[in-house]
């Protein structure tokens, strides 16, 4: 075991910081994504309504594994068939399999940023909105002054445990084949036939990884605490 | 004082503090003769089955302060917020220095203004809340800057004079750096006021300021408000404070079922009621 660390640790490590490099990249998009999204559900229009609505319901539907693989196997040959130009260009770049795997990931987590987004806009009082209305702020410069950076106060937490669960959910891209921390485990697997060591180490650093993970998000939010006692 | 330059006056006994302030934005247009600041004519509301306002007439003067008393439930709120139209009113017409708020005409019909339009409006009208409502991201001077920065796009330099200015009016100039929930009621809410004057307000609408107030916290702000009527700035003041409304409203309306009955200089209000209805109003409330 313990011979087995020391062969292994470093290669365990790349995985891991390319596993964590997808996170953080899916969760900037999904943190993006959340955000429209969330707009989307409280506007005041029904069919932008109904479109952000639609979103959440779909892509909180479809398990991550079955997204990556449309978006990895099915997107850029759907397009090469297809023989549009336009979309070849468009979907071709998710032949990279990192690539694909951010996007699969930040579109399955942008849903349930939108509705973390949303509900955390939804806690903030409405009297905000009249103050803030009653200085002739429109709806947008309110959104952007006051209602956003608030509710971002309040969605930090729940968007900390999003991103672990991204965090954990990155080994699936081992099944395309990007080379992440679950991946290198399964290659010192079938080097070694060590199996459960191979992967008990995988789960020590995901564990390692997702406590540094909490710490720092409990930091940043007492930081950003909309409690100033 | 740095103080008289909060208020833009055009009142008589004012004119000398007007032209020492003479802020840019002074000059605008005034509603005909009578020069009233707000005007409302025969504005009604309904929420649902509900009639909160009917047939209400009023009409407050230039550095005039008006206080509207009654009891609970007779639309003094929906009054005032009609005026900045947080609560569309639907029916009547409302005057902000001469122009409509909330609609404009149309081929002799009335059509709901562009929200545009009505923050043009809004940002001309201060508003100060029962519960403060200030930004609680932000500081004390944050606050203050929010609207003239984001909405007057003043420069930076000059929305940060004019706080600090206002914030020594108010006395809370050792509390830039705080937020709000680090402040006693008392001082959010002179913070609130202080926020509101930063706009430059022509007139300042304050609703049941002091009610979520403890009893000990209710002076400080009440003197706040009586500094600035002095000033000469335009107040319109709903009320539970009689003795306020007594010694520093020029006027009191009194309202009761969502109209208002009587409207008549502050000091006749008080030594002589009008109606046995208002003789026992503020019997009941002097002695709570």
């Amino acid at each position: 075991m313990l011979q087995f660390a020391r062969d292994y640790l470093p290669f365990y490590t790349i995985g891991a910081v390319v596993g964590m490099g997808l996170t953080l990249t899916s969760m900037l998009g999904s943190v993006a994504i959340g955000l429209v999204g969330a707009l989307g559900r409280v506007s005041e229009r029904p069919a932008v309504r109904t479109l952000a609505s639609g979103y959440v319901a779909i892509f909180r539907g479809v398990p991550p594994l079955v997204l990556l693989y449309v978006v990895y196997f099915g997107l850029p040959s759907w397009a090469h068939d297809l023989g549009i130009r336009f979309l070849m260009d468009l979907l071709s770049p998710l032949n990279n399999r990192i690539l694909a795997a951010v996007v699969a990931f930040a579109l399955n987590s942008g849903a349930y940023s939108t509705e973390i987004i949303r509900a955390s806009i939804q806690s903030i009082p409405p009297e905000q909105t009249e103050a803030a209305r009653s200085l002739g702020m429109s709806y947008w410069l309110t959104m952007r002054r006051v209602i956003i950076p608030q509710s971002l106060r309040v969605a930090f937490a729940p968007l900390g445990n999003e991103f672990i669960t991204v965090l954990k959910g990155t080994s699936l891209a081992s099944v395309i084949g990007v080379t992440e921390l679950m991946r290198d485990a399964q290659l010192a697997a079938a080097a070694t036939f060590q199996n459960l060591v191979a992967y008990s180490l995988a789960a020590i650093f995901y564990v390692v990884m997702v406590i540094i993970l909490q710490q720092m998000v409990s930091m940043v939010e007492k930081r950003f605490s909309l409690h100033h006692a | 004082m740095p103080n008289e330059s909060f208020v833009r006056s055009g009142r008589e006994e004012n004119a000398d503090r007007a032209v020492l302030s003479a802020p840019a934005l002074s000059t605008t247009p005034s509603q005909g003769a009578h020069g009233a600041v707000v005007e409302l004519i025969d504005v009604g509301k309904v929420f649902g089955a509900t009639t909160a306002l009917s047939h209400v007439n009023l009409k407050v003067a230039r550095g005039e302060t008006v206080a509207i008393v009654g009891p609970s439930g007779s639309g003094k709120t929906t009054l005032l917020r009609c005026i900045n139209f947080l609560v569309p009113y639907d029916s009547g017409r409302v005057y902000v220095n001469g122009q409509l708020v909330g609609y404009r005409e149309e081929r002799g019909r009335l059509v709901r203004d562009s929200e545009h339009n009505v923050n043009q409006v809004r940002k001309r009208i201060g508003m100060v809340f029962q519960r403060f409502n200030l930004f609680r991201h932000r500081t004390v001077l944050g606050n203050l800057l929010e609207g003239p920065l984001y909405v007057l796009r003043v420069p930076k330099r000059e929305a940060l004079t004019r706080a600090y200015e206002v914030l020594n009016m108010v006395g809370l100039a050792d509390k830039v750096t705080a937020y709000p929930d680090q402040l006693s009621g008392g001082q959010q809410q002179r913070v609130a006021i202080a926020r509101a004057l930063c706009m430059q307000p022509e007139v300042m609408l304050f609703d049941e300021v002091t009610s979520a107030l403890d009893p000990e916290l209710v002076g400080e702000v009440l003197a706040v408000m009586r500094r600035l009527a002095q000033q000469g700035m335009t107040m319109i003041v709903v009320t539970h404070e009689m003795s306020f409304a007594r010694d520093v409203a020029d006027r009191v309306a009194f309202m009761e079922g969502g109209t208002i009955v009587v409207d008549q200089g502050a000091r006749e209000f008080f030594t002589r009621p009008q109606t046995p209805r208002i003789e026992s109003f503020l019997r009941r409330m002097s002695l709570a």
